[in-house]
C-alpha cells in the first residue's frame, strides 16, 4: 500500500505523470469510477435487483427538490411552452434572491454551471505554474484535478488521525500558494471544522501568505448539525482573498439541474465573471435558474427538514457500522467515511451486484475506507442488509 | 498584403481598448447578454439592481425592465437573438417533466445519463462516442476551442462580421486575432482568409454565417479545408453549423463527414436554434477523435442538466419537428425578405433563421425606433452598423406585425405634426403610434 507520505510527494511533484488525476479532472469527481473505470457496474447491478439500484455514491439528496421547485420549472416553460427556446434573462432574479438570502449585494455573487464551474474558474484564476493549488488529501478533487491538468503544482496535505483537517499543516503549506481549497464539511471524509477554528485559519493564512486566495467550499453547509457553525460569506464579501462556493446540488436536491455560485468580494467576483467568458448565464440553463430562484424563495423550514431527515438517517447508518466494529468518521454531511477494513473495490462491486451503489476509491484510503452517501431511511434499511451480507459481520460480532 | 505577425500583434494588443460593454459581452456570451438587455436583466456582475422585480413572473422570467413602456395591449416581438419562436415542442417538454423525479441526481446517475446523449448523437452520424464532446451550449465548445488551439503565437483567423464569441475570448486571453472582412456579397471571404492562415491556431468558419446569413456549399468548404491543410497543416478549422437545420440551398451540406475523416477539422452544433432549446444550453463538437480530444480534455464535467439530456434525446428522436421548423422558417423568411425588398432594402441571400438587410441607415436608430413599438431587432454588427440590421425570424404572425413597424420606421407616411423638417426614417426619432 502506498504510504500517505509517498502519495503526497507524488501528488506534489509528478503533476504531469498522475494520470488518475488528469483523468478525474477531465471527467469530474462524482462521475469517476462509474462510467469509465467500471463501465460494467450498472450492467452487473441490474439483474441482481429487480428494482432500480439504490444510489449511495454521489452525495445527492434522494428526495430531490420538492414540488415548489418543480412547479417553477414547469412555469418556466411559459404559457406557450416556448420559453426554453429563448436565451435566458433569468440570472438577475436569481442573483437578487441569493443576495437577499445572504444579506449581500448582487455584485458579491457569480453563478456557475454547478459549483464545478466555480471551482474550475477559481483554480484557473488563482493558480499558475509558480502558484500552487493546496488542499487536503483526500478532498473533493475538482480543483486539484484541474490544476494538475493545467500543469500547475498541487500540494496535498494529509489529514490528522481522526480525518480532520490539520489546520496548522495546511496553513504552512499555503505559504506562497495561489489557492487553498478548503472544503467544509470535507468530502469525502465528512468531517467538519468549526466556525471559530475556520475563521482563525483564514486569518492565519491571510497573515502568513497574504497573496493566497482561499476558496471555502460550503457545499454541505446545510447538513451540519454541530452548533459551532456559521457561514464564512460575511468574511468573503469583505476580503478579496476569501471566496465561498455554494451549490444547489446537495440539500436543495438539484444536482441534476447544474447550478451553483460563489460569494465574495466584488473584485474577486468580477475576476470570476470575466474569466467565465462564454460562461455566466450562457452556461446556465433557464430551467435551473428559475428552479433555483424558487428554491431560494422557499420557507427555510424546507432545508431545516432536510437537515433533520438526513441527521436521522446518518445516526442510523453510523450506528449500524459502529455496532459492527467499523468506525465511521464524525460525519457532519449527507455521507459517511467508514473504515470497513478491506479494499473498497471488492466491497463496492459486491454491493453493486446486489443493487446498492457506494462511492469510488479515495486514495490513500482505498484499502480501508468507503464513502457511503445517505439515501432515504427506507433505502438505508435495505442497504444495510446488503452491507451485512457482503461484509459478513452481524452486530457485535467484532470487538 | 497581410500584416506582418509582429505588426499585427501590436495592432491588436496595444490599440484596441476594450469597452466596458465589450467586457460584459465577452463575459456573458453575446446572445445571452443581449437577451438580458432586452429583458432588463444586466445581471451577472451586479447590474441587476434596478431590474429585479420587473422581471419576475412574467412569461417565465421575460421581464421588461429597461425598455420603454409599450402601448397598452402591445406584446413585445423578440426578433433579436436568432431563436426559434415556438420553442422545443411538446415532446421535449414532456420529456423534461418526465425527468422531474430525477432532478436530484447528477447527470451521470440519471436514466438516461449524459453518456446516453453522447451515444444518441454519435449514432446519428454513425460515429463513436469518442467523436462527440458535449458543451453547455456550443459556446462552451467555442471557448474551449480558443483555449485549446490558439495561443499568443497561434492566432485565431475569423471573419468580420461573424459570431463574436471566439474573437472575444481570444482577445481576453491576449491571443492575436485576424478578422477578415466578408466579401461583396457578405459571404465569408475564404480566399482572403487563406492569405492569413499560415501559422494560425484556429480558423473559425461559421456556416451559415451569423449575422450575414450567407452560406458556402460543401465543395467550397472542402476545397478551403484542403488548401488550409497545404498552407498550414497544423491549423485547426472549427466549422460552426449552428444554423444547419435552416439551410435550404442544395449546394450546402454538413461538413461532419469532413470532420470525421480529415485531420484538424471539427464541427460545432447546437440545440439552441432549430431545436428551439436556447435556454437549455446544449451543444456539441463532432469530429475525428484526434480532432476533438483537446476539447474533451477541457470540457466542464456534467455540463448538461438531467432535463437537458432527456430533452435533447427526445428532440433527436423527433426529426419531423425540425423539418417542420425549417419549412415554417423558410416561408417566414421569404415573406420578410420580400417585405424589405418592397421597401427598397436589400437583404443578403439568407440561409438562416434571420436576415441581414441593408436599410441604408444606422442600425441603432432603426433598432431604437422599432423597440419603441415593441419590436426588438438585432444589435450592431461592425463594420456594417451604419447600413445593415439583423432581423431574426419570429412566427408569421409576429413578422406581419414587425414588417408593418419596419415600413413605418423606414418609410413613414404620416408627417409629424408641426414639423416640416423631419427626414424620412431618420434614426432616433420618436414615431407616432399608429397601430
Amino acid at each position: 500500500m502506498l504510504s500517505r507520505r509517498k502519495f503526497v510527494t507524488s501528488m506534489g511533484l509528478g503533476a504531469a505523470g498522475v494520470t488518475g488525476a488528469s483523468w478525474l479532472s477531465a471527467r469530474g469527481r462524482e462521475d469517476a469510477v462509474w462510467s469509465l473505470l467500471e463501465p460494467t457496474l450498472e450492467a452487473q447491478a441490474a439483474p441482481a435487483s429487480a428494482a432500480a439500484p439504490i444510489i449511495l455514491s454521489s452525495n445527492e439528496n434522494p428526495n430531490g427538490p420538492g414540488k415548489a421547485v418543480l412547479d417553477a420549472v414547469r412555469a418556466a416553460f411559459g404559457p406557450a411552452g416556448a420559453e426554453p427556446g429563448r436565451y435566458s434573462g433569468a440570472s438577475g432574479p436569481l442573483i437578487e434572491a441569493l443576495a437577499k438570502q445572504h444579506n449581500v449585494k448582487p455584485e458579491n455573487i457569480v453563478l456557475g454551471c454547478g459549483s464545478t464551474q466555480i471551482l474550475r474558474s477559481a483554480t484557473h484564476l488563482f493558480t499558475a505554474k509558480t502558484k500552487a493549488m493546496v488542499g487536503t488529501i483526500p478532498t473533493y478533487e475538482e480543483c486539484a484535478g484541474y490544476a494538475d491538468m493545467m500543469g500547475h503544482p498541487v500540494r496535498a496535505v494529509p489529514l490528522d488521525a481522526d480525518f480532520n483537517v490539520d489546520l496548522d499543516r495546511l496553513a504552512d503549506a499555503a505559504r506562497g500558494a495561489g489557492l487553498i481549497f478548503f472544503c467544509n464539511p470535507n468530502n469525502p471524509v465528512a468531517t467538519y471544522v468549526g466556525a471559530r477554528a475556520t475563521r482563525e485559519f483564514l486569518f492565519k493564512v491571510n497573515r502568513i501568505s497574504p497573496e493566497t486566495t482561499i476558496l471555502v467550499d460550503e457545499a454541505y453547509f446545510d447538513y451540519v448539525t454541530n452548533p459551532d457553525h456559521a457561514t464564512h460569506i460575511p468574511l468573503a464579501v469583505e476580503d478579496p482573498r476569501i471566496m465561498v462556493a455554494r451549490t444547489f446540488s446537495k440539500a436543495y436536491g438539484m444536482a441534476g439541474l447544474r447550478i451553483g455560485y460563489a460569494v465574495g468580494h466584488p473584485e474577486t467576483i468580477k475576476k470570476m465573471a470575466d474569466w467565465d467568458s462564454g460562461g455566466g448565464t450562457s452556461s446556465l440553463n433557464v430551467l435551473a435558474m428559475q428552479a433555483a430562484t424558487a428554491a431560494v424563495g422557499q420557507d427555510p423550514s424546507v432545508i431545516r427538514a432536510e437537515r433533520a431527515r438526513n441527521a436521522e438517517v446518518r445516526d442510523f447508518a453510523m450506528k449500524w457500522f459502529s455496532d459492527r466494529g467499523m468506525k465511521p468518521t464524525d460525519s457532519q454531511a449527507n455521507f459517511m467515511f467508514v473504515n470497513i477494513g478491506r479494499p473498497v473495490k471488492a466491497f463496492r462491486d459486491a454491493c453493486a451486484a446486489k443493487g446498492v451503489k457506494v462511492a469510488r476509491d479515495f486514495p490513500p484510503f482505498e484499502n480501508t475506507h468507503c464513502r457511503i452517501s445517505f439515501g432515504t431511511m427506507d433505502e438505508m434499511r435495505k442497504a444495510v442488509v446488503v452491507f451485512g451480507e457482503v461484509l459478513g459481520k452481524p452486530a457485535a460480532a467484532v470487538a | 498584403m497581410p500584416l506582418t505577425r509582429r505588426g499585427f500583434l501590436e495592432s491588436l494588443t496595444s490599440t484596441r481598448s476594450r469597452s466596458p460593454i465589450g467586457d460584459v459581452i465577452g463575459a456573458r456570451g453575446h446572445e445571452a447578454y443581449w437577451a438580458e438587455q432586452a429583458t432588463g436583466q444586466a445581471g451577472q456582475t451586479g447590474q441587476a439592481g434596478q431590474a429585479g422585480q420587473a422581471s419576475q413572473g412574467r412569461s417565465g422570467g421575460a421581464g421588461r425592465g429597461n425598455r420603454p413602456a409599450l402601448p397598452e395591449g402591445v406584446e413585445a416581438i423578440r426578433i433579436s437573438s436568432n431563436e426559434n419562436p415556438l420553442g422545443p415542442g411538446k415532446a421535449v417538454l414532456d420529456a423534461i417533466v418526465g425527468k422531474f423525479p430525477e432532478a436530484g441526481r447528477y447527470p451521470f446517475n440519471s436514466t438516461p445519463s449524459d453518456a446516453k446523449l453522447v451515444d444518441t448523437i454519435a449514432a446519428l452520424y454513425k460515429a463513436k462516442p469518442e467523436n462527440i464532446v458535449l458543451g453547455a451550449g456550443s459556446q462552451e465548445i467555442l471557448k474551449t476551442a480558443i483555449r485549446a488551439f490558439t495561443s499568443p503565437f497561434r492566432p485565431l483567423v475569423t471573419a468580420a462580421p461573424t459570431f463574436e464569441n471566439c474573437t472575444q475570448i481570444a482577445r481576453r486571453l491576449g491571443h492575436p486575432v485576424y478578422e477578415v472582412k466578408v466579401d461583396s456579397q457578405l459571404r465569408l471571404d475564404l480566399e482572403a482568409m487563406l492569405t492569413v492562415v499560415r501559422g494560425a491556431g484556429l480558423v473559425f468558419l461559421n456556416n451559415p454565417n451569423n449575422p450575414t446569413a450567407t452560406v458556402h456549399g460543401l465543395k467550397t468548404v472542402a476545397d478551403f479545408v484542403q488548401r488550409v491543410r497545404r498552407i498550414s497543416p497544423d491549423t485547426v478549422i472549427l466549422i460552426d453549423e449552428a444554423y444547419h437545420d435552416y439551410v435550404t440551398d442544395p449546394e450546402y451540406q454538413t461538413a461532419v463527414p469532413l470532420a470525421m475523416s480529415e485531420p484538424n477539422v471539427f464541427v460545432a452544433r447546437t440545440f439552441s436554434k432549430a431545436y428551439g432549446m436556447a435556454g437549455m444550453r446544449i451543444g456539441y463538437a463532432i469530429g475525428h477523435t484526434d480532432n476533438v480530444k483537446p476539447l474533451a480534455r477541457l470540457k466542464m464535467p456534467y455540463n448538461i442538466s438531467v432535463f437537458g439530456i432527456q430533452a435533447a434525446i427526445a428532440a433527436l428522436g423527433d426529426p419531423q419537428h425540425v423539418a417542420a421548423e425549417r419549412a415554417r422558417n423558410t416561408e417566414v423568411r421569404a415573406f420578410t425578405v420580400k417585405a424589405f425588398e418592397d421597401l427598397g432594402c436589400k437583404p443578403t441571400a439568407s440561409q438562416g433563421n434571420f436576415i441581414f438587410v441593408d436599410i441604408g441607415q444606422p442600425a441603432r436608430g432603426f433598432r431604437d425606433a422599432c423597440a419603441k413599438q415593441g419590436v426588438m431587432v438585432g444589435r450592431d454588427f461592425p463594420p456594417f452598423e451604419g447600413t445593415h440590421v439583423r432581423v431574426s425570424m419570429g412566427t408569421m404572425a409576429e413578422m406581419r406585425k414587425a414588417t408593418a413597424v419596419f415600413k413605418e420606421v423606414l418609410r413613414p407616411t404620416a408627417p409629424a405634426a408641426g414639423s416640416g423638417s423631419r427626414g424620412g426614417g431618420r434614426p432616433g426619432r420618436a414615431f407616432p403610434f399608429t397601430r
